[in-house]
């Protein structure tokens, strides 16, 4: 009975292995460290997320692969693991801050947002029939209440606040190199080149626009009620504070 | 809304908002009660009245105080009044076809940190928001709030004033419904505290 | 994965139906909702689309709000009833969102006027919002009315609402191919503006939205022909006019008075101080 791994425990995830550990939660994380290397860098002004986009073959057309989602205009990911299950977790994001938007006519705080991708990556850990997520998700998002904020959201479902972290294959590497780096006061431009510093540590191959995505916060400014600038009048939807850095912008970055 | 009576008007001073409500609880034309508060505190610088059907009023009274309760754990800290009312609006309008038989007014102060602006706001049975600058007015006194309203009203009233207005407004306007009357109670709102008073009315 | 709908459950409750229907034939009527009588209008000009709306919201006869927002959406003007013109907008606003996120371009105008014609079609006629759509998209300019049985037209220059008659007489004589911006305005402006000096069901000002391939700029209040006149007088009450029963504060600034039981103020200090040391 006894075998490879978790043993008899590795069959049912939601059994407990006798040492408390819930095997298939660890073999989901083995999952994640199997894939490339993301992270992400909270600034005094913004905040960046970044991903290495390795295709395993140089006949696939590599745009139409999207490694950093946008969620609502103040929400983005970005994820190590399995890009499948990726997609479902942006799906069902963008459904709930919708459906947030829908109930409070503003879109959901980040930690709220969080919350509830964790609690969808938790169900997956206790129900029958189902596997856990292969993917760990980072957070980047601004809102009107805490400002740009960081998360990291595990196949757990736990999930923790950074200032910055590192997640996939390189992980350890990345987060060593990112605590030397790392000061209270960088400012969003800085914590770009840092993070693509941090991305070359470890990178197989040429760094170029093609290989290597960006997303980033830049915190909005507000007016004098403490609130968004809206498009299109009181109705409107706020202007964006998530975006994704084009290929030319990701270019000039790495030019410099 | 002509089951059980009652009217609410809600207005906006000079950084402060008031709001208040007849104390009248009917079955058709016969008088039941004369203590039946329609506005309540959500957060301590917002509250709401429902005028309508009594059963709803209190029903709602609940579900919101559950709904807005869950917001502030869940999201650790306090509901906005643009939030609250949008919040309203989006329960009424779930029940489309099948309402409650409502008319909700929301009156707060937006949080101090974006300097505690007034913020008025009414919506019909099925959640259709209006943003007054100056007062909103329902209930069954409802036509006739409005036209004392429009006539009362000014800007800028500092509290004491918005209260002798709002007052003034309420009274007089429910002296002519038959539905709506038999005392009223009034809650200024300002920065530092809550004014409650109540009013003696005509009890007839 | 049932998590998207933990704020609501999609669709409509019909709970209260049964209630309701008994209330009803026991002589409690449903009390009415806010409509808006409204005139709303766009028209086709040589870079966009110009679209506009008068601000007064009726319920029955009386006016409900002097100055509303019938440019629900950048893109949509809304006549009928109130609620259903905004949450029939902000629905369909808010699947668009969705499909451009997932489908990675921008939405098109038709898009939002088959989902909206589709959903008003749907609930056959229940869900009362007319109204007119307008839009610049990668195809071009597209306007649109949509009625709300779900039947859509799509013409050069639309209106819709009880004060469209009079907002059709001022397009048919004034609307031409391949306008200026600003003539498009003034024309729009001009029909918006019979509709409020003509129609019941429509008043106060007159609110524009020019819509371009690059950007959209809403113009509210434009036009306010009816504005209030400031009083001559004040009708502040002087303080004291109205009696009241009793009163109750709730005051959030706590002040505090410290009254020593035993020995001076200065032993209490110290002790104090000893204590927040330990």
């Amino acid at each position: 009975m006894a075998n490879a791994d978790g043993g008899a425990y590795s069959y049912s995830l939601t059994v407990f292995s006798p040492s408390g550990k819930l095997v298939q939660i660890e073999h989901a994380l083995a999952a994640v460290a199997q894939g490339t290397t993301s992270l992400g860098i909270k600034a005094t002004n913004g905040i960046v997320i970044a991903t290495e986009k390795k295709s395993s073959s140089i006949l696939i057309d590599s745009s139409m692969l999207d490694k950093v989602s946008i969620i609502c205009p103040n929400i983005g990911f970005v994820y190590s693991g399995m890009g499948p299950d990726f997609r479902i977790l942006v799906n069902s994001a963008r459904k709930s801050a919708q459906a947030y938007w829908k109930m409070y006519g503003e879109y959901p705080p980040t930690r709220v947002l969080t919350q509830e991708i964790a609690s969808v990556m938790q169900k997956a850990t206790q129900s029958g029939g189902v596997r856990p997520y292969g993917v760990s998700l980072l957070v980047a998002g601004w809102d009107a209440n805490r400002g740009p904020s960081l998360y990291q959201v595990d196949p757990s479902g736990s999930f923790w606040a950074w200032k910055a972290s590192a997640i996939g294959k390189n992980m350890v590497n990345a987060k060593t190199f990112l605590e030397k780096r790392y000061n209270d006061d960088i400012s969003l431009e800085d914590a770009i080149h840092t993070a693509l510093l941090t991305l070359k540590e470890g990178f197989e191959g040429q760094m170029t626009e093609k290989t290597i995505e960006i997303g980033i916060i830049t915190v909005p400014e507000l007016n004098s009620f403490g609130e968004q600038e809206k498009e299109g009048g009181e109705t409107g939807r706020p202007k964006p504070a998530f975006r994704k850095l084009t290929e030319e912008e990701v270019r000039d970055y790495l030019a410099l | 809304m002509q089951y059980n009576g009652g009217s609410i008007v809600a207005m906006v001073g000079k950084n402060c908002v008031a709001i208040a409500s007849d104390l009248r609880l009917g079955n058709q034309a016969l008088t039941i009660a004369t203590d039946f508060e329609k506005v309540f505190p959500i957060t301590d610088r917002i509250y709401l009245g429902m005028a309508g059907l009594a059963t709803d009023v209190l029903t709602l009274r609940e579900r919101f105080r559950f709904r807005v309760n869950m917001y502030s754990i869940k999201e650790e800290r306090e509901i906005e009044p643009k939030t609250l009312a949008q919040l309203v609006s989006s329960t009424l309008y779930e029940r489309r076809f099948g309402p409650y038989f409502i008319e909700p007014i929301i009156a707060g102060l937006t949080d101090s940190s974006k300097g505690s602006q007034p913020f008025i706001a009414s919506a019909d049975l099925i959640g259709c928001l209006n943003f007054a600058k100056d007062f909103v007015v329902v209930g069954t006194a409802e036509d006739k709030l409005l036209g004392v309203a429009e006539g009362l009203w000014e800007p800028d009233l500092e509290p004491e004033d918005l209260f002798e207005t709002i007052s003034q407004t309420l009274l007089n306007a429910v002296d002519r419904d038959a539905f709506s009357g038999w005392g009223a109670v009034v809650h200024v709102i300002t920065p530092d505290k809550v004014i409650t008073r109540t009013l003696k009315g005509r009890m007839d | 994965m049932d998590s998207s709908n933990i704020y609501k459950k999609s669709g409509f409750d019909f709970s209260n139906q049964i209630r309701n229907n008994f209330l009803a034939a026991k002589g409690v009527p449903v009390p009415k909702a806010t409509s808006t009588g409204t005139t709303i209008v766009g028209c086709l000009f040589k870079d966009g689309i110009v679209l506009g709306a008068d601000t007064r919201a009726t319920a029955g006869e009386i006016i409900a709000d002097k100055n509303c927002e019938k440019v629900v959406n950048p893109s949509c003007c809304g006549a009928g009833t109130a609620a259903d013109t905004e949450f029939t907008t902000a629905l369909i606003s808010s699947n668009l969102e969705l499909h451009s996120l997932s489908t990675g371009r921008k939405p098109r105008v038709v898009t939002a006027m088959t989902m909206l014609k589709q959903m008003l079609f749907q609930y056959q006629g229940h869900i009362g919002a007319a109204l007119v759509l307008g839009g610049v998209d990668v195809t071009g300019p597209h306007l649109f009315t949509i009625h709300p049985h779900g039947s859509t037209d799509k013409l050069p220059y639309v209106t819709m609402g009880s004060g469209s008659l009079a907002a059709m007489a001022v397009f048919e004589a004034g609307w031409k191919a391949g306008m200026e911006r600003q003539e498009a305005i003034d024309l729009v402006s001009a029909a918006i503006s019979a509709g409020i000096f003509n129609d019941l069901g429509s008043g106060s000002n007159v609110d524009v939205c020019v819509i371009t391939k690059e950007r959209t700029d809403m113009l509210r209040n434009y036009i306010k022909p009816n504005e209030r006149v400031t009083k001559e007088r004040h009708y502040k009450f002087t303080r004291g006019t109205t009696a009241y029963q009793s009163e109750n504060i709730r005051k959030y600034i706590v002040d505090e008075s410290i009254t020593y039981l035993t020995g001076s103020a200065t032993t209490a200090t110290t002790a104090e101080e000893a204590m927040d040391v330990s």
